[in-house]
């Protein structure tokens, strides 16, 4: 397909906004996940902070 | 005889100075450099940004001068943007300086990251409706996201030639947000939406604020390669300051090479504004694209606040949706301020960074996919 063209533009700009929601809605996902790491254990973050 | 001598003398010497070839674009452009350093000195509009930009773009336009020519100090500091080194760098120091708990704490309010996008795209079309090539049109739809950056980046992969007047406009423009988006954000909410008070954020862990950083950078590495020396620097940055063990290292970040970085990006975005490169039509088409780009931001990201509230039990307030423009944390407090106006009490700005932080990320994809999609 010729890339040069106002059409094209109007195509990359809906396959652009429709694909950006769709990877940032994963980042969201990603994030409502982080959550469960907390299962894990807790860190110590004074002991953090004197490790150096 | 002697005078004929004298003159040819002093001529052979004027034309080995810049004088020969001084014009009135280098005239008009000194005056630009300057006005960008009494808005900076007066105003406080960006001054760390502004300054260095304005001192260099004077300098390039007095003829004679080698600096921004290869060889020139001034072209090495170009180098650094031409190849890319210098704004992955610039999101190394604001990853150490940015706090993502907002962001993490919220996850549903970062879809509004993507929604304030929109203008990127109604500026890609308008620029290519107005003639430019496609390469031009999506570095031109990118001033819309509002990451300086960003634009700087995408810029150079797609249309080098464009730099000078795609940075002006994306930094002037992020310096005017307090005046372009609260019309559109009053003109889109009702006194009642903007009065929305939100709830009480939960305290987000040092593993989850650990985990977030590296899981990003895999993520991103894998899915976005074209975007990835951005937002692995911007991760990178940011985990330097969460692990707590390496302190030096992320304050050395965000201050000493952040500071660095400012001045050498600053002298090469000043160095090419050259009176021949930046006096032209596509200029003043840019700088009005980039307006258009800003205020469908906006408006789309208030809009998409509204779609949300309509599948939400707890609504959220549809001022945040204009924090998904990447300008941090500029949108941010632009929401909270025009917030304040209508309820004194209702504080939104921790909320907002939420969005605003992950503007930079719906940036950064929106750049990534159109990479991938033109090259």
């Amino acid at each position: 397909m010729e890339k040069d063209t106002v059409t094209f533009a109007v195509m990359l700009s809906v396959i652009d906004f429709f694909l950006s929601m769709v990877l940032i809605s994963g980042i969201g996902v990603i994030l409502w996940l982080l959550p469960f790491l907390n299962r894990l254990g807790k860190l110590d973050e004074e002991s953090m902070r004197r490790g150096h | 005889m002697f005078f004929d001598e004298m003159l040819h003398f002093f001529g052979q010497m004027a034309s080995q100075t810049g004088l020969a070839q001084f014009w009135w674009g280098n005239v008009l452009m000194i005056a630009v450099g300057v006005s960008m350093i009494l808005l900076a000195v007066i105003k406080k509009y960006e001054p760390l940004l502004l300054v260095g930009i304005g001192f260099s773009c004077i300098i390039s336009n007095v003829p004679g001068s080698d600096l921004t020519l290869p060889g020139g100090l001034f072209h090495y500091a170009y180098e650094g943007v031409q190849l890319l080194i210098l704004p992955p760098l610039i999101f190394f120091g604001v990853g150490a300086m940015t706090d993502f708990g907002p962001m993490i704490a919220n996850p549903k309010l970062v879809i509004l990251g993507a929604a304030a996008h929109l203008g990127i795209f109604v500026a890609l079309i308008g620029a290519k409706l107005l003639g430019f090539t496609i390469y031009e049109a999506g570095a031109i739809g990118i001033i819309g996201g509002a990451d300086g950056p960003m634009a700087i980046f995408m810029t150079m992969k797609l249309a080098p030639h464009l730099l000078p007047q795609i940075s002006v406009a994306a930094y002037s423009y992020m310096a005017l947000m307090p005046l372009i988006q609260p019309p559109v954000m009053r003109l889109l909410t009702t006194k009642r939406e903007r009065q929305i008070r939100m709830k009480q954020m939960r305290t987000v862990s040092r593993v989850e604020r650990i985990a977030f950083p590296i899981v990003i950078g895999i993520v991103v590495n894998l899915l976005l390669p074209p975007v990835a020396p951005l937002i692995t620097m911007l991760m990178l940055g940011n985990l330097f300051k969460e692990v707590l063990v390496t302190e030096r290292l992320a304050k050395a970040a965000a201050n000493e090479v952040m500071n660095v970085v400012i001045v050498i990006l600053t002298i090469a975005i000043g160095s090419t504004m050259g009176a021949d490169k930046f006096l032209t039509g596509s200029t003043i088409e840019i700088i009005g694209l980039g307006l258009v780009a800003f205020v469908f931001g906006t408006g789309s990201g208030v809009i998409g606040a509204k779609i949300m509230n309509l599948f939400l039990e707890e609504k959220i307030n549809p001022l945040l949706g204009s924090a998904g423009i990447a300008s941090v944390p500029i949108a941010a407090r632009v929401a909270h301020v025009v917030a304040l106006q209508d309820d004194p009490e209702n504080f939104l700005i921790y909320h907002a960074m939420g969005p605003n932080l992950a503007g930079v990320f719906g940036t950064a994809l929106s750049g990534g996919i159109m990479l991938a999609l033109l090259q």
